[in-house]
């Protein structure tokens, strides 16, 4: 499934403001400064909006969101 | 029946250390630390100062501000990180060091959330008539306990010490003013996770991972530090912070927009911008008080000295809600609801 635009608009911009190319599928965001802890907030709560899913406290982890592949992934598996 | 906050006091150690002063030893760029904290200095007490005596000096202050009498505490809670000794607790140096009656004296270990568990206890004391006026103090000297080498700079950079007392009290007290009022205890609501034990705290000395008796604290130095897994800390506390306000709220039948004062534990200023956002506080009317950039995190007394600081502007009017909400090692997290009367 691809994500909604306005998710990989969050991301694009983020990169820019990070100076950072967009990011690719694969590639790691946290590494590449695309999201830090206290973005990762922000993104989930636009996941959840955007996405509607639940997110619960206990998959707040940067593992869950750590490439478009693995938030894809995520998002896929929660959707009702 | 109600439990009130009567009056409040602070203390903090007169030296001054700022960000370039500690930079270059931490390995860390004086602008990045205000950056990613928002603090440009924090007070250091003296070598050998105890926390009971900065603890024992805020108390005096909140004494005075309630217009009570030293004996007329009947029981003191202590809430700290860095106690003087291992054991006892350090609530009954307090109490010798001010002369108080030989009352109940107890030590919270809560971490960051002491101000919320003391308050909590404090309030179940007066409500169920175990006591009348309860010390909460508040107070860490964390300095000492600070690893100042490259590998631990992005930590330590953040803690300060300092001391916060609250009186609280069965009655609202007589001397409360229409510009410096009483606050009353309307809730309280705490929780614990402890599945994330290991992701922020000092492991040692302790019965699970040993004491120098047990193995040569030379070689287990990282034990001893405190140590804290950043994203997992900042994830935790943005989303239980704003939960446990809203839960708060909630259940007394309230909104953000009813909240004129948020008073958070003053941990880093990105996480208190994110709560605010994360409550969606009605801004500008609702103001978060900080006071992180001339005093950084100074933990367990964070909360009571920003409240402090809050009372002694006068800005507090009567029927203003107070929301408290902390995070904490273990972890916990909670928040307070107040009013002022």
């Amino acid at each position: 499934m691809a994500l909604p635009q306005s998710i990989v608009d969050y991301l694009i911009e983020n990169a820019q403001n990070s100076g950072t190319a967009a990011p690719l599928d694969g590639e790691d965001l946290f590494k590449s400064g695309v999201l830090d802890s206290f973005a990762l907030v922000d993104f989930v709560t636009l996941l959840e909006e955007h996405c509607v899913i639940k997110v619960p406290d206990a998959d707040i982890n940067p593992a869950n969101f750590q490439t478009i592949d693995a938030i894809e992934a995520y998002v896929t598996a929660h959707r009702g | 029946m109600s439990a009130f906050i009567n009056g409040s006091g602070s203390y903090l150690p007169e030296g001054i250390v700022t960000n370039e002063e500690i930079a270059a030893r931490l390995g860390v760029d004086p602008e990045q630390i205000f950056k990613s904290s928002g603090i440009r200095r924090r007070r250091w007490a003296p070598s050998g100062t105890t926390t009971s005596s900065l603890a024992a000096a805020a108390l005096r202050l909140a004494v005075e501000d309630a217009d009570l009498n030293i004996d007329q505490i009947d029981y003191l809670l202590f809430g700290t990180m860095t106690p003087d000794r291992l054991i006892p607790g350090s609530a009954p140096a307090i109490q010798s060091a001010l002369g108080l009656r030989e009352v109940p004296c107890l030590d919270i270990r809560a971490a960051c959330c002491n101000a919320l568990y003391a308050l909590d206890l404090a309030r179940a004391l007066v409500l169920t008539g175990s006591a009348t006026n309860v010390a909460v103090c508040l107070a860490e000297v964390q300095s000492p306990f600070l690893d100042l080498s490259n590998e631990a700079g992005t930590l330590s950079m953040l803690f300060g010490d300092g001391a916060a007392a609250l009186i609280v009290s069965n009655q609202p007290s007589v001397s409360a003013s229409a510009d410096h009022p009483n606050l009353e205890i309307i809730d309280i609501l705490l929780a614990t996770n402890g599945h994330y034990v290991d992701d922020l705290g000092i492991r040692c000395p302790g019965t699970e991972f040993g004491t120098a008796s047990t193995h040569p604290a030379a070689e287990h130095l990282a034990d001893y530090a405190p140590r804290m897994n950043g994203q997992s800390v900042i994830l935790q506390a943005s989303r239980r912070m704003v939960s446990a306000g809203r839960s708060l709220l909630e259940r007394n039948q309230l909104t953000a927009k009813d909240v004129r004062w948020l008073v958070p534990h003053q941990a880093n200023a990105n996480l208190l911008a994110q709560v605010a956002r994360g409550l969606e506080l009605a801004q500008p009317e609702c103001e978060v008080v900080s006071v992180l950039e001339d005093l950084g995190n100074t933990s367990s007394a964070s909360m009571g000295i920003a409240l402090d600081s809050l009372r002694r502007t006068k800005k507090i009017k009567p029927d203003d809600y107070l929301l408290l909400p902390a995070f904490a090692a273990g972890f916990t997290w909670g928040a307070a609801l107040c009013r002022g009367l």
